[in-house]
């Protein structure tokens, strides 16, 4: 009778079956994404202040290495209890002699703000026009539809570059860049969705009872819709910290000396061919795994709608 | 044709077989709880159930498969001694195609898209009987053949999405059948086929099993099927064969609830006509809609030609009465429906309501109507926004037509579902908390909220098991009794639309061919259309069966495509009794001496005589 | 029947090229950047900054400048009708030569690492598919999770810290080659193959070490996306309906798995059309950490010095490689699936 089962399991005819089993209590992307990214939010708001040193000044200790991993337990005892003058440095410092890890906690308000604010503008603008497209079907929306195809084929990181080193290197430059890059994924997603849920009995029911074209959109079909724009939300979030940090890596994004985790990989780059690897080490881990938790959070929300 | 009950060994024996769906936490309802029955050589067993009950379970690990996240959990499944259970999955894979064949439901998906039909066949063959490339090409060629596609040489070459849904089926016979296996179980083999198309297929694919030579297992929820193919009946119910009989006794007296259940349309013997009459509205009531020459085209996207969905449409439906409107896909019979609540826009005619012509009114003079005329649409899930719970779905007509509460509509909400058999406390259920028969009550009850007098009832019954079937026939009767609401009711069911309705018409590619009373269409059709229609529809009656009495085709070929409508009667390509007259002249609808309508110069002429009816052959 | 679609897709494609042309015109110029005041000191007078900017042509009507921008007006200046994208604002050369001379880099190194992020990431992909649940299968979908969230030019650092500051197996990130070796003579402008059409062998190896670092990060960066893509398609195409039949047709077991694979593919190419889009301009990242001198540096130099035409000329080239890029994919795709070809 085993060996059916095997058979049973090589062939795998389920309607869906997730990856791992969802109906377990602890899964374990869950858990590590929510741990990450509400440690970022925490950082993006009390970051700046929490460090050991304000992530804007320098220090006069240039490129000090970070402390090795045997005389840590030793600095912090040594810290709590007060017996230092001046904090040790956790991360070192770099060429500039700012404290890495004052800039590394702080550097979440910075690309974590941008991130959010350009996924929400991009999420609510790509949804509504995505609703008008996807349900109005007239020649206005046919011609968002086109606009929207043009601006999807712009090469994102270069676009991203020209709207922000030409409009000025400001935050809100740079969430309107990548809301404008992230825009159309939205409008696309959205649509599709709409096209499907326009012809549902549902719809047809609403229609002749009378309600308005207008109110079935917004009241039977628009929440209907979401679920692939709800997913795309996190994962976006991800990229948009990626692009962040890529501009600014570039020279495109934000201006120094705010702490920005692409900016200080740019600076400390120089530096790793003399063999100092902390000033651009450190923030990268921190956008490697916070943009992984981003990543497992969204990929989480997608198994919970398939299942 | 009963094969003699003999003490060889049979074919297949299934004992005990056990298969679920472990899901943690939760305890585990198993689809398939103690099944065993036995099928010998060259028998033709039908096993009927309701949906869920776990027949397509029990076909799949028949052959050792299993829909994952399932498992099998126990049992002995001999096929000729050998227990499939115990052997590994090289062995299965022998067996699978060449002792054992599967057809399942949805052929279109069950072909490998990419491939051509011909290739998969020879795949399919291939696996068993390894030879060279020409002769399992020759191999496909011959099963096509077989199973009666005709050009089998050009039409291999097809791929799915090119294939129509009787045409698939037909592949999958091909294939199934290619290495000859000794057992063809098929599941539900024909759902989503037109009447005449099913009648067709099935005809085709038991000629083919007789020609093989192999035993088959025909499971599926259609009594008629059952009537007409099979030799022995097992009724699964609840994981379990609760019935098992020869088909002769089973039909004449079943044993289990369950069995009476279902038979009970069949077996009623009032057709609706006589008692219906007395009980709706005695004499002659007024008429609520009177439809006079409704006309409806679709313009095709990126050419100037155009579907004729609807021509010439008239009829009149009477306070308490019941129209039913039969025919197959592009019969143009749901557009007819659409039309008449303005889901669609005529291109012509007038539909006037209780003396208003509404065919043209904008959509915010409609606005009064729609609380007056409802429709109630064929998928019971797909009615519902999923979101919302029963008691918002209810509440959403009286929000619109009334000036009622919150709190009275709830109120009102709670009694429309006792109306319809449901209870109260489901109103803050969502759809998926309950079945298709229950949700298509729900629909039924939005569609009552307003108190409408007229319905349009658009294959209300096609989605749901035959019990459910029989369930909302008898409320749909027992709520025009108490309401004197109207009805169109649209179905491909015969049966049911015996059942219901006072007058039927049958529509083909748009047009009405015939139009009388309901006894007067069943019991003696005169448009050559309804009486093959009528002949193809599957009546549950075991003593005439459809295999036994080798019924000469009556339509050849398949339905026409709506877009090129020749210029004289739409049947003449198919029609056995066509003359030249027929092609030239556009047949119009003239009346018999006895009421009803007729499109058809030669019945109407008095040309082609009233012959023995094919109803009257099983009735009774 | 082929060929109509693909004229029509070229067709298509020349039209949102003309209209992205058009757009990115008018976009730069509205944003309030100031590209003269580059070209001038602090200082200028207005009559420098007037005359600074009737050189690069500003001081003609926004109409007039597409227009011969365009190639309308060749009386005034050849425009992209005649072949000519201008001449860079910063260097005075012709764009054309410039981008000639870059992009060759970019698109070598991109697609050497695309072939190899797809011959890793199929069996890698497939691997989790056939056993789904299993630890394969967590590891697989764990990597493809991963790789996928990674700012590449972090890895590239790391890469180089690693494998050439510590381990000393990779050369110094200095460029496509030593700095010390000649260059061949640039026939197509890939390295690699101007080295063996040079016929110097040494040169080739030297090449391949060199960008043997960059691939290996661009590869881990590419990798995850597709091989999350492919176990997921596999995934669903060994759920289907048809691989369940086939299995009840008694097919073996490969030939199951090929059904399978080839469903899977279809989609998979959508992706790796975007994603290679997407590298074309974000490969720049990556350049940079290896002093590569492609088409990314290249854009990034011409944006942040304002360089107009040299940006409108990035945009035109890169999108029109994406389009044809998509197209090439389209192609394979119908060749898979006859369902799309047979529209």
């Amino acid at each position: 009778m085993s060996r059916a089962e095997i058979a049973a399991a090589s062939t795998e005819g389920a309607q869906r079956a997730p990856a791992f089993d969802t109906a377990r209590r602890f899964d374990p992307l869950l858990i590590v994404g929510t741990l990450i990214v509400a440690t970022v939010c925490l950082l993006a708001v009390w970051g700046p202040v929490i460090g050991p040193y304000d992530p804007t000044l320098t220090t006069a200790s240039v490129a000090v290495p970070p402390p090795s991993p045997s005389e840590v337990p030793g600095l912090l005892i040594a810290q709590f209890s007060g017996q230092l003058e001046t904090p040790p440095h956790w991360m070192g410092t770099d060429a500039n002699g700012y404290d890495v890890f004052s800039r590394v906690i702080a550097a979440p308000r910075a690309d974590l703000t941008i991130a959010l604010l350009a996924t929400a503008l991009s999420a609510i603008l790509g949804v509504g026009l995505g609703l008008l497209a996807g349900y109005f079907r007239n020649i206005a929306t046919e011609l968002l539809m086109r606009v929207s195809d043009v601006m999807q084929s712009f090469p994102v990181f270069i676009s991203a570059m020209v709207l922000v080193a030409l409009a000025g290197r400001s935050t809100t430059n740079i969430v309107i860049a990548l809301a404008f890059v992230y825009t159309p994924i939205f409008v696309r997603l959205t649509r599709a969705e709409v096209l499907s849920q326009r012809s549902r009995g549902f719809v047809e029911s609403a229609r002749a009872l009378g309600t308005s074209e207008l109110t079935i959109a917004i009241r039977h079909v628009l929440p209907n819709s979401l679920t692939p724009a709800l997913i795309q939300l996190s994962v976006t979030v991800g990229f948009a910290i990626l692009l962040t940090a890529g501009l600014s890596f570039v020279g495109a994004g934000v201006r120094p000396p705010t702490p920005e985790w692409g900016l200080m990989i740019s600076t400390g780059a120089n530096q790793i061919i003399l063999g100092e690897w902390w000033p651009s080490v450190f923030p990268g881990i921190a956008i490697s795994l916070t943009v992984f938790g981003f990543a497992a959070l969204g990929n989480v929300v997608e198994r919970r709608h398939d299942a | 044709m009963t094969p003699e009950h003999d003490d060889t060994v049979p074919l297949l024996d299934v004992h005990e077989l056990r298969v679920g769906y472990p899901v943690a936490g939760h305890d585990p309802h198993l689809p398939v709880d103690g099944l065993s029955f036995q099928i010998r050589e060259r028998e033709v067993v039908g096993l009927v159930g309701d949906a869920g009950c776990g027949k397509s379970t029990a076909a799949l690990a028949l052959l050792g498969l299993v829909r994952a996240p399932g498992r099998i959990l126990g049992g002995q499944i001999r096929l000729d001694g050998r227990d499939l259970l115990t052997l590994g999955d090289a062995e299965l894979r022998r067996i699978r195609g060449r002792e054992i064949g599967i057809i399942v439901q949805n052929p279109r998906n069950a072909l490998n898209p990419m491939l051509s039909v011909g290739r998969q066949i020879e795949l399919a063959y291939h696996a068993h009987n390894p030879r060279d490339r020409p002769a399992d090409r020759d191999k496909a060629v011959e099963m096509l053949s077989m199973v009666g596609i005709n050009d089998p040489e050009r039409r291999r070459h097809a791929y799915a999405h090119e294939m129509s849904g009787g045409m698939a089926q037909r592949g999958l016979i091909a294939m199934a059948l290619s290495s000859r296996p000794k057992l063809l179980i098929a599941d539900e083999p024909t759902s989503g086929l037109d009447v005449t198309i099913q009648a067709q297929f099935l005809d085709q694919m038991w000629s083919t099993v007789q020609d093989t030579g192999s035993a088959m297992l025909l499971i599926t929820q259609e009594l008629g099927i059952i009537a007409n193919y099979c030799d022995r009946v097992l009724v699964m119910h609840d994981g379990r064969i609760v019935e098992r009989a020869p088909v002769t006794q089973y039909f004449a007296a079943p044993q289990h609830a369950y069995s009476q259940a279902i038979l009970k349309l069949q077996r009623d013997d009032a057709c609706a006509g006589g008692e219906l009459d007395d009980a709706a509205s005695p004499g002659n009531p007024p008429s609520i809609i009177d439809v006079r020459s409704l006309s409806k085209r679709f313009a095709l996207r990126g050419t100037h030609s155009f579907v004729q969905a609807v021509q010439d449409a008239s009829f009149t439906i009477e306070r308490g009465r019941t129209l039913g409107l039969v025919g197959e896909s592009g019969s143009g019979k749901t557009t007819v429906g659409r039309c008449l609540v303005r889901l669609l826009d005529p291109s012509e005619g007038q539909i006037r309501y209780q003396g208003d012509d509404i065919a043209a009114l904008s959509r915010r003079a409609m606005r009064s109507y729609r609380s007056r005329m409802q429709i109630v649409l064929q998928d019971p899930f797909d009615s519902l926004n999923p979101r919302w719970t029963l008691g918002e779905a209810l509440a959403e007509p009286l929000q619109l037509h009334t000036t009622l509460t919150r709190g009275e509509r709830r109120t009102r909400a709670a009694e429309l579902l006792s109306l319809v058999g449901l209870s109260a406390d489901q109103l803050d259920a969502r759809p998926r908390d309950l079945g298709a028969g229950a949700l298509q009550r729900v629909n039924i009850a939005k569609a009552l909220a307003c108190e409408p007098e007229f319905i349009v009832l658009d294959e209300p019954t096609s989605a749901l098991s035959p019990r459910s079937r029989v369930e909302l026939i008898e409320l749909l009767q027992r709520l025009q009794r108490e309401l004197q609401v109207s009805y169109l009711f649209i179905s491909h069911d015969l049966t049911t639309v015996r059942y219901l309705c006072h007058t039927v018409a049958v529509m083909y590619l748009g047009q009405i061919v015939e139009h009388g009373s309901v006894e007067q269409v069943f019991e003696n059709p005169r448009h050559p259309y309804s009486t093959a229609l009528l002949s193809a529809h599957l009546f549950p009656d075991p003593e005439h069966r459809r295999v036994d009495h080798p019924t000469p085709a009556a339509l050849q070929g398949e339905i026409p495509s709506p877009i090129d409508l020749p210029d004289g009667c739409y049947l003449a390509g198919r029609c056995p009794h066509v003359i030249e007259a027929c092609r030239s002249h556009a047949q119009d609808l003239k009346p018999l001496p006895d009421g009803r309508t007729v499109r058809c110069q030669r019945v109407t002429g008095g040309e082609l005589g009233v012959g023995p009816s094919p109803v009257s052959d099983h009735d009774r | 029947m082929l060929l109509r679609y693909v004229l029509k897709r070229l067709g298509v494609g020349a039209l949102q090229l003309a209209g992205l042309t058009v757009a990115v015109f008018f976009l730069i110029r509205w944003l309030p950047a100031d590209p003269v005041s580059r070209l001038v000191s602090m200082n200028a007078s207005d009559e420098a900054y007037a005359q600074a900017a009737a050189q690069l042509g500003l001081d003609r009507p926004l109409l007039t400048q597409l227009a011969v921008y365009l190639g309308f007006r060749p009386d005034l200046e050849p425009g992209i009708l005649q072949g000519s994208l201008g001449v860079s604002w910063v260097t005075g050369s012709a764009i054309t030569q410039d981008i000639l001379q870059f992009l060759p880099v970019t698109l070598e190194l991109i697609t050497i690492s695309f072939v190899i992020a797809f011959l890793v990431s199929i069996p890698l992909g497939m691997l989790g598919a056939l056993n789904p649940g299993g630890r394969a299968d967590k590891g697989v979908f764990f990597y493809g999770l991963f790789a996928g969230s990674q700012p590449e030019f972090w890895w590239g650092l790391l890469f180089v810290f690693l494998f050439f500051f510590k381990l000393g197996w990779a050369p110094a990130p200095l460029g496509s080659l030593s700095p010390m070796s000649m260059a061949p003579v640039p026939v197509t402008g890939f390295i690699t193959v101007d080295t063996l059409i040079a016929g110097q062998p040494r040169l080739f190896v030297e090449a391949l070490h060199h960008l043997m670092l960059p691939v290996i990060t661009l590869v881990f960066v590419l990798s995850g996306p597709i091989v999350k893509m492919v176990r997921q398609n596999m995934l669903r195409a060994l759920q289907s309906d048809f691989v369940l039949y086939a299995n009840c047709l008694g097919l073996p077991r490969r030939r199951v798995a090929r059904y399978a694979l080839r469903a899977a593919m279809g989609p998979s190419l959508t992706l790796i059309g975007i994603l290679y889009g997407f590298m074309l301009s974000g490969a720049v990242l990556v350049e940079n950490v290896f002093s590569l001198g492609g088409i990314g540096q290249y854009a990034v130099r011409s944006v942040l010095s304002f360089d107009y035409p040299a940006i409108q000329g990035v945009v035109l080239v890169i999108t029109a490689i994406s389009l044809l890029v998509y197209l090439l994919l389209d192609l394979v795709h119908a060749a898979i699936d006859p369902r799309i070809s047979h529209r």
